[in-house]
């Protein structure tokens, strides 16, 4: 398993967390290239159904990220959004979801360093995880 | 004489940027002057702000890009103020760019040159803590984003050799021949806005500053704990790089200090060291941190709660004491000398000592005060009035910020919109017709026509073109479905490259285009208005980043990159393809303004905005105006504060563009930004419907009624506020007073008012001056928790006790009590008794009276007004502002304000400051006849809604709201911010974000789909 | 005239009703079933026991969406029909002062689908309750049952047995039966390996022919447009692909956070006998211990998802 490059589906808030991404590239932090950035305005418009969209279109992981509690542009996107995110997280984990697969981060502005952490993190477990067998829509069946 | 509509502001930090957007938005056109090569100031090098620990940079990044795009603002940046010549209305500055040697139009901050540059310096934007070139961007996120060049170092120019730089920038921006230029602006108005320095700790021998490597400044600490410092946010201690056990705050540093003439307390520093330790602690797990202080200063709204969750939750030590000397020990570890409350000696030994350094006025406040021919006070801050804080000596200079004396970061941003507002009046500001200054084609119609995409993959020099192979992403990208055209372009932003995009759009007559470079989040502005040039709708416009996200973090790996290039390419495609036009939906405004609340934020306020020209009503419960403020009699600085509210009510009563109603009340205020409807009932039981584009809030609050201390009981017992009518009417004239006991904190700081109400300490000190004034011969004493005379009040402090009044701390668990001597007599004198803890037991004062400081209190009324409003009050039921740091006087909900003690407690000076700021707030909105709302909101297909009210619930504009009749949600498209959270939990897809909808979304997922076939 | 029948009749006539909904005897032995009454005498039919497992909140959005009016609608509750009624006024899908809430204490209902399995293909033509045996009995066959037997599984772990919310209350109130706690299927189930609770809701869920039914008994299904049929986008396929039935039930838990009051209707409604409770139940479980909150109990607390606290658990942010 050791060549497999897994496909993971990021949605990050412009405000805090593409900030943070835009932040590690101006600082050529490296991280690994296996993530697809879908820019949302804030985390709290990330509908679970995008989430288990991406599972069904076989990507190994997803992962959200926004701003910290706080930081929100929006004053309260984010904290709407973990509250859906928690639910999600733990429905998918009761089914024998393999619970890296769907991950939340709150990365701000200022911290390219964390989100290049927290990309290589979800990249090595989704790795580990191997390709994504459950959820995953196949012709057929 | 209202000349120009140019004003000059000078400085660039958080208060100069608010003072310029608000002009730029009134319709001003601004000069900033900065003297760095950034904007951002002292506010971009902190890491959290307090008390919510946000992140500083976040919050103030945005503010800084839209400064620099603002089309009503020029930077000047690297600049200094020469000379103000002229006079209020009609003024020439001079000023004097310095030569940056770079051509910042076409730097493009790829970062070469600093990478060839041979010469190291210490960088000052990290607190000298980590070395930067010669060639330089002055922090990361710097706005400008340009590099420049430091002439004090770089060997061309001061040797005449290398010039590395300029032989391997790409775009050739590099210019040795640059020279400083001098600039002369034609002005109506200066506003002052440079800022502050950070005391120099070295004169505390005592502490071993620089001596001792593990002893640090707060302002080095805290870039030692951001995230984008120079320890990436890992803390350790500068001597010997390991990980800190413990760490002390030493306060007062440079503050309250009489002998090195700091007689005043730098007010942020408390709530800082506070701050850095709940941070230090969640950096490193199991850390102690330790603050050493004399009071601790938590006056501010909402910072007790967070002084009181750091000692609880975070197990932040506080120990009551001056740090008399700091030795090091072997190993780098430091030992803290100092005193226990009983005079007893103690040490304490850390890993690292941070010496919580005061804020002092800049090193050339001189030079700055000749050059603009202000005057400073004897701190050497700009001297202002107590009733006008925000002007100067200088007739149309005004300032902001902490230049007027120590200021945290809300304050500033209330001073530098209190600023606008005063400058304001010396313009000539018509109201705006248009919402953009320029002219843009008519857009072409593409409705139901077949997309047709461009695509432009940008190179960027080498900064893409170096990693991704960018022909192939072209091919990539040309092989999709209705691409009609792709080319790669070598900096896709440069002029020619924007002129290749309009002809290309023209020629090929496309409707959609894409461009693969940098972020959408500097870049999509310009892009924006490329396509708007060339006839099309700004919307539909995408970005692919394949620079900050693709090539400058995958630099090792070009195979990877270019495939991840290429995805995000047909990402972005797939989501072009659905894009459609949207409009910025126009709300025309009513300039007229409605204040509720006549005191004294309330008169200001509403002055302030008919003095530039605006019709105010202004509504008031009471039968007259002045609110609390008609009891203030005394002020500190001698002043007449019932004059002075008299002369306002004058010039309100003779300001035609103000109308009053006195003894009415709201009973429902309808309608939204530009446009509300408010229903007065007036004292005659009619009532009248008021017409108006804004709403500004300055409902006040009240005393506290107490039951504790024999208040309402004896006659010998009242309220600070009632004792300055005592004092007016001649109390102490001829009349053996021998003791009066102040006790303060009552109702405050405890169970239920978890807060302080932040003026009574000055408020208490400045009346038992009085008192020594009146009758020196009378006692005072002051039973007190912490004296909280913050900024220069602390002077006050001083003086009393030097007068001879007598401070003693209690605390909540020894509450002082309060006896009638004889219990029969209802005039008897009061038996005070409080435990002192430094004599360490209890002591006894029979006194003729008893004043207390009572709580300030937000009155019930405001939750229904809160109702009426859609806007949310905080815990202790004060109007919650849409953010503490940088909105302090806005609300969520567009064109309504909040100013004065419905805000928080505050005194007369800070409630000028927020009504003036909430006028110059209120300006931004009145002075346009048309406003914008966002084009990317969301709608609801009302087909599809079930009318469950969750939108409603989630969004926190105020935007979603029911129509009762239809039983379905509606988008108030003027408040709508585009946010999401509402379409995100609608669960029947009634509402959709337009530019970001759920089937773009699902598109752009999609069109990486891997599906396998089941064998 | 028992109790029930008297003193609806009453506060028929006191509260002016413009209709009633209850239940009244089945044409099927042991299926109590919905009712309108729409006179006060009509009432005498009316009867509550543990046959009456419908929800009728559901009726009562059909009542108020057929119609926009402003009849004022009487309705007899269990625990949790009262408790969908209160969601349902949260999510604004009725006025509070149009309903009279009438609450009876409920022992606990009888799952239809329990009966089925247990009788296979024999019909019952008479029942009577005996203390807590149900004996049935039918052509040549007689059998007893014990009633926690084929009492619905909400109802064995019910905390709710009464209507937290009401205008009347006919009875005295019941206790929770309370034989099982309340989360012991999850803990049971939490124990298996994943792969094999993922395979358990692969074998659940793949046996969904997408009929709806659950959705369709639901009182809190009440969308316009149920994800399932939105075409732009389609999020899931129409046919009968695994991922697609999968992805159905976890948006429709998803859905029902903090909402769903557990009365077992889905489960009831499926003729396919799928375990379509045991997500909707761990997820509610989450909700109540993550946000302190149970859906139906008040007027005034906003949806668990619809609001947030500052300090909410976020131990699973990375």
């Amino acid at each position: 398993m050791s060549d497999f490059e897994p496909k993971i589906m990021t949605f990050l808030c412009n405000w805090c967390s593409y900030a943070g991404a835009d932040l590690a590239g101006v600082s050529r932090i490296q991280y690994p290239p296996n993530t697809r950035v879908i820019r949302v305005p804030c985390s709290g418009r990330v509908d679970p159904l995008f989430i288990l969209k991406c599972l069904q279109d076989g990507y190994d992981g997803v992962l959200v990220s926004g701003c910290h509690p706080g930081d929100c542009h929006y004053i309260s996107g984010n904290y709407v959004a973990r509250r859906k995110f928690a639910v999600l997280k733990k429905a998918l984990e009761f089914m024998g979801m393999e619970p890296d697969r769907v991950q939340f981060s709150w990365v701000s502005a200022g911290e390219g360093e964390k989100f290049s952490q927290v990309i290589s993190k979800v990249t090595e477990t989704v790795k580990a995880l191997g390709p994504a067998k459950k959820l995953v829509k196949r012709i057929g069946r | 004489m209202k000349k120009t509509k140019s004003v000059v502001v000078v400085g660039s930090g958080i208060a100069g940027i608010q003072a310029s957007l608000d002009l730029a938005e009134i319709g001003a056109e601004v000069h900033l002057v900065e003297k760095t090569p950034s904007i951002g100031g002292r506010m971009a090098q902190l890491d959290k702000t307090f008390p919510t620990n946000d992140c500083s940079l976040c919050i103030l990044s945005p503010k800084m890009s839209e400064c620099a795009r603002h089309p009503g603002i020029t930077l000047h940046m690297n600049s200094e103020l020469l000379s103000i010549d002229g006079e209020s209305g009609d003024f020439s500055v001079k000023i004097k760019e310095n030569a940056t040697y770079i051509d910042a139009d076409k730097c493009v901050n790829c970062g070469l040159c600093e990478e060839k540059c041979p010469t190291k310096v210490t960088d000052e934007f990290d607190a000298e803590l980590r070395e930067r070139k010669a060639i330089y961007r002055y922090f990361l996120q710097s706005v400008p984003a340009n590099y420049v060049i430091d002439p004090k170092y770089c060997l061309k120019i001061t040797k005449g050799v290398c010039g590395l730089c300029e032989k391997t920038c790409p775009a050739e921006a590099i210019d040795f021949d640059d020279t400083d230029k001098e600039i002369a602006i034609d002005c109506g108005a200066v506003i002052l806005a440079t800022g502050i320095d950070a005391f120099d700790p070295l004169v505390y021998g005592q502490y071993g500053y620089k001596k001792f490597p593990n002893v640090v400044t707060s302002l080095e600490f805290e870039r030692m704990l951001c995230a984008s410092g120079p320890l990436m946010g890992h803390v350790v201690c500068p001597g010997n790089d390991k990980e800190p056990k413990n760490i002390a705050f030493i306060q007062c540093v440079g503050s309250r200090d009489r002998e090195n003439a700091k007689n005043y307390c730098s007010s942020v520093c408390c709530m800082y060291a506070i701050k850095e330790a709940i941070i230090a602690r969640e950096h490193i797990k199991g850390l102690d941190a330790t603050i050493f202080f004399m009071d601790v200063r938590a006056y501010g709204k909402d910072f007790d709660r967070y002084y009181e969750r750091a000692e609880k939750q975070f197990g932040v030590e506080f120990i009551r004491s001056r740090v008399a000397k700091i030795t090091e020990l072997p190993g780098g570890d430091l030992r803290v000398h100092y005193a226990n409350p009983d005079g007893s000696k103690d040490t304490r030994d850390f890993s690292l000592v941070v010496l919580s350094v005061g804020i002092q006025p800049r090193k050339d406040i001189q030079q700055l005060a000749e050059n603009t021919g202000i005057k400073l006070d004897e701190f050497g801050f700009c001297r202002t009035g107590e009733f006008n804080p925000l002007d100067t000596t200088r007739p149309g200079v005004f300032v902001c910020g902490a230049i007027g004396g120590p200021k945290d970061i809300p304050e500033s941003v209330m001073a530098a919109s209190g600023a606008v507002s005063r400058a304001a009046k010396l313009l000539e500001l018509k109201r705006q017709e248009k919402v953009s200054k320029k002219e843009f084609p008519p857009e072409k119609d593409v409705f139901g026509d077949r997309p047709r995409i461009g695509a432009f993959i940008c190179h960027c020099g080498i900064n893409i073109g170096g990693i991704v192979d960018v022909p192939s992403v072209v091919e990539y990208a040309r092989s999709l479905p209705n691409v009609e055209h792709a080319e790669e372009v070598l900096y896709a932003c440069s002029a020619d490259c924007l002129e290749t995009i309009k002809q290309a759009i023209v020629e090929k007559n496309l409707n959609r285009v894409l461009v693969a470079a940098c972020t959408p989040r500097t870049h999509e502005p310009l892009f924006r208005e490329t396509l708007r040039e060339a006839g099309l709708n700004q919307y539909l416009f995408e970005m692919a980043n394949i620079r900050d996200q693709c090539s400058w973090a995958h630099m090792n790996e070009p195979e990877m990159a270019t495939i991840k290039a290429k995805e995000l390419v047909e990402m972005g495609i797939a989501k072009a393809r659905r894009l459609t036009p949207l409009q910025k939906l126009p709300v025309e405004i009513d300039p007229k303004a409605l204040v509720i609340g006549g005191g004294l934020a309330g008169i200001t306020a509403a002055l302030e905005l008919a003095d530039a020209g605006f019709r105010v009503f202004l509504v008031e419960k009471e039968p007259q105006l002045g609110g609390n403020f008609a009891r203030v009699k005394f002020a500190f600085n001698g002043g007449d504060p019932q004059a002075f509210l008299a002369e306002k009510i004058r010039e309100i009563s003779d300001n035609e563009l103000v109308t009053v109603y006195t003894g009415a009340g709201i009973k429902g205020i309808d309608g939204y930004i530009g446009n509300f409807k408010t229903t007065v009932a007036l004292p005659d039981g009619k009532s009248i419907e008021l017409e108006h584009g804004v709403v500004i809030v300055a409902t006040g609050a009240r005393e506290y009624e107490t039951e504790e201390y024999q208040y309402r009981k004896s006659k010998r017992v009242v309220t600070q506020l009632e004792f300055e009518k005592l004092l007016a009417e001649g109390y102490l004239t001829g009349k053996p007073i021998q003791n009066i006991v102040m006790i303060n904190c009552v109702g405050s700081r405890e169970e239920g008012r978890q807060y302080c109400s932040r003026l009574c300490c000055a408020q208490s000190i400045r009346n038992a001056l009085k008192v020594k004034e009146l009758r020196p011969a009378t006692d005072v004493y002051v039973l007190y928790r912490d004296i909280r005379t913050y900024g220069t009040k602390e002077k006050y402090f001083g003086e009393a006790r030097e007068k001879g009044v007598i401070f003693s701390r209690y605390d909540l668990e020894t509450k002082p009590t309060v006896e009638p001597i004889n219990p029969e007599n209802p005039r008897s004198k009061l038996r005070v008794t409080s435990f002192d803890p430094i004599l360490g037991r209890k002591f006894a004062i029979d006194a003729d009276l008893v004043v207390l400081a009572v709580s300030i209190d937000a009155p019930a009324e405001n939750e229904e007004l809160a109702k009426m409003l859609k806007v949310p009050l905080n815990a202790d039921r004060f109007f919650l502002e849409a953010h503490v740091k940088l909105r302090p006087v806005d609300f969520a909900t567009d064109g309504v304000f909040v100013c004065g003690l419905a805000h928080c407690p505050k005194n007369s000076a800070e409630s000028i400051t927020q009504a003036t700021a909430a006028a110059a707030r209120a300006m931004t909105v009145l002075n346009k006849m048309v406003i914008e709302a966002e084009g990317s909101i969301c709608e609801v297909n009302p087909e599809l809604c079930a009318g469950c009210g969750l939108c409603v619930e989630v969004c926190p504009y105020a935007a979603a709201q029911m129509d009762e009749e239809k039983g379905v949600a509606v988008i108030n498209e003027a408040l709508c911010k585009g946010c999401g959270a509402c379409a995100a939990s609608c669960r029947s897809g009634a509402i959709d974000l337009r530019g970001f909808t759920n089937q773009q979304i699902y598109l752009a997922i999609d069109s990486l789909e891997t599906v396998e076939i089941e064998g | 005239m028992s109790e029930l029948t008297e003193k609806i009749k009453k506060i028929f006539t006191d509260e002016k009703l413009d209709i009633l909904i209850g239940y009244e005897k089945g044409s099927l032995p042991l299926r109590g079933t919905p009712c309108f009454i729409e006179s006060a005498e009509d009432a005498d039919k009316l009867i509550f026991d543990s046959t009456c497992h419908n929800n009728l909140a559901k009726y009562l959005t059909d009542q108020k969406k057929t119609e926009v009016d402003a009849r004022k609608i009487g309705i007899v509750v269990k625990g949790c029909d009262a408790r969908a009624v209160v969601q349902l006024v949260v999510e604004k899908q009725f006025e509070r002062e149009n309903i009279v809430i009438i609450g009876v204490p409920c022992k606990g209902v009888i799952d239809p689908s329990k009966l089925r399995a247990k009788l296979r293909d024999k019909e019952i033509s008479d029942f009577r309750f005996d203390g807590n045996k149900i004996i049935v009995s039918g052509e040549n066959f007689q059998e007893t049952f014990d009633k926690n037997e084929l009492l619905s599984d909400g109802c064995l772990s019910c905390k709710y047995p009464n209507a937290p919310q009401y205008d009347y209350f006919i009875g005295d109130p019941a206790e929770p039966i309370a034989s099982k706690d309340e989360y012991a299927d999850i803990d049971e189930f939490e124990k298996k390996p994943p792969d094999e609770r993922w395979e358990y809701f692969e074998k659940e869920y793949g046996k969904c022919i997408r009929c709806y039914a659950c959705r369709n008994a639901c009182p809190m299904c009440y969308c316009e447009q149920c994800f399932v049929d939105c075409s732009m986008p389609q999020w899931i396929g129409k046919g009968g692909n695994l991922s697609d039935k999968m992805i159905f039930h976890i948006v429709r838990a998803m859905h029902l956070a903090g909402r769903c009051v557990d009365c077992g209707a889905c489960a009831a409604a499926c003729p396919l006998n799928i375990d379509v409770r045991l997500l909707g139940k761990r997820i509610e479980r989450e909700v109540a211990e993550r946000f302190d909150f149970t859906a139906g109990m008040d007027f005034e607390t906003p949806p668990a998802l619809a609001t947030f606290r500052e300090d909410d658990k976020q131990e699973f942010i990375m």
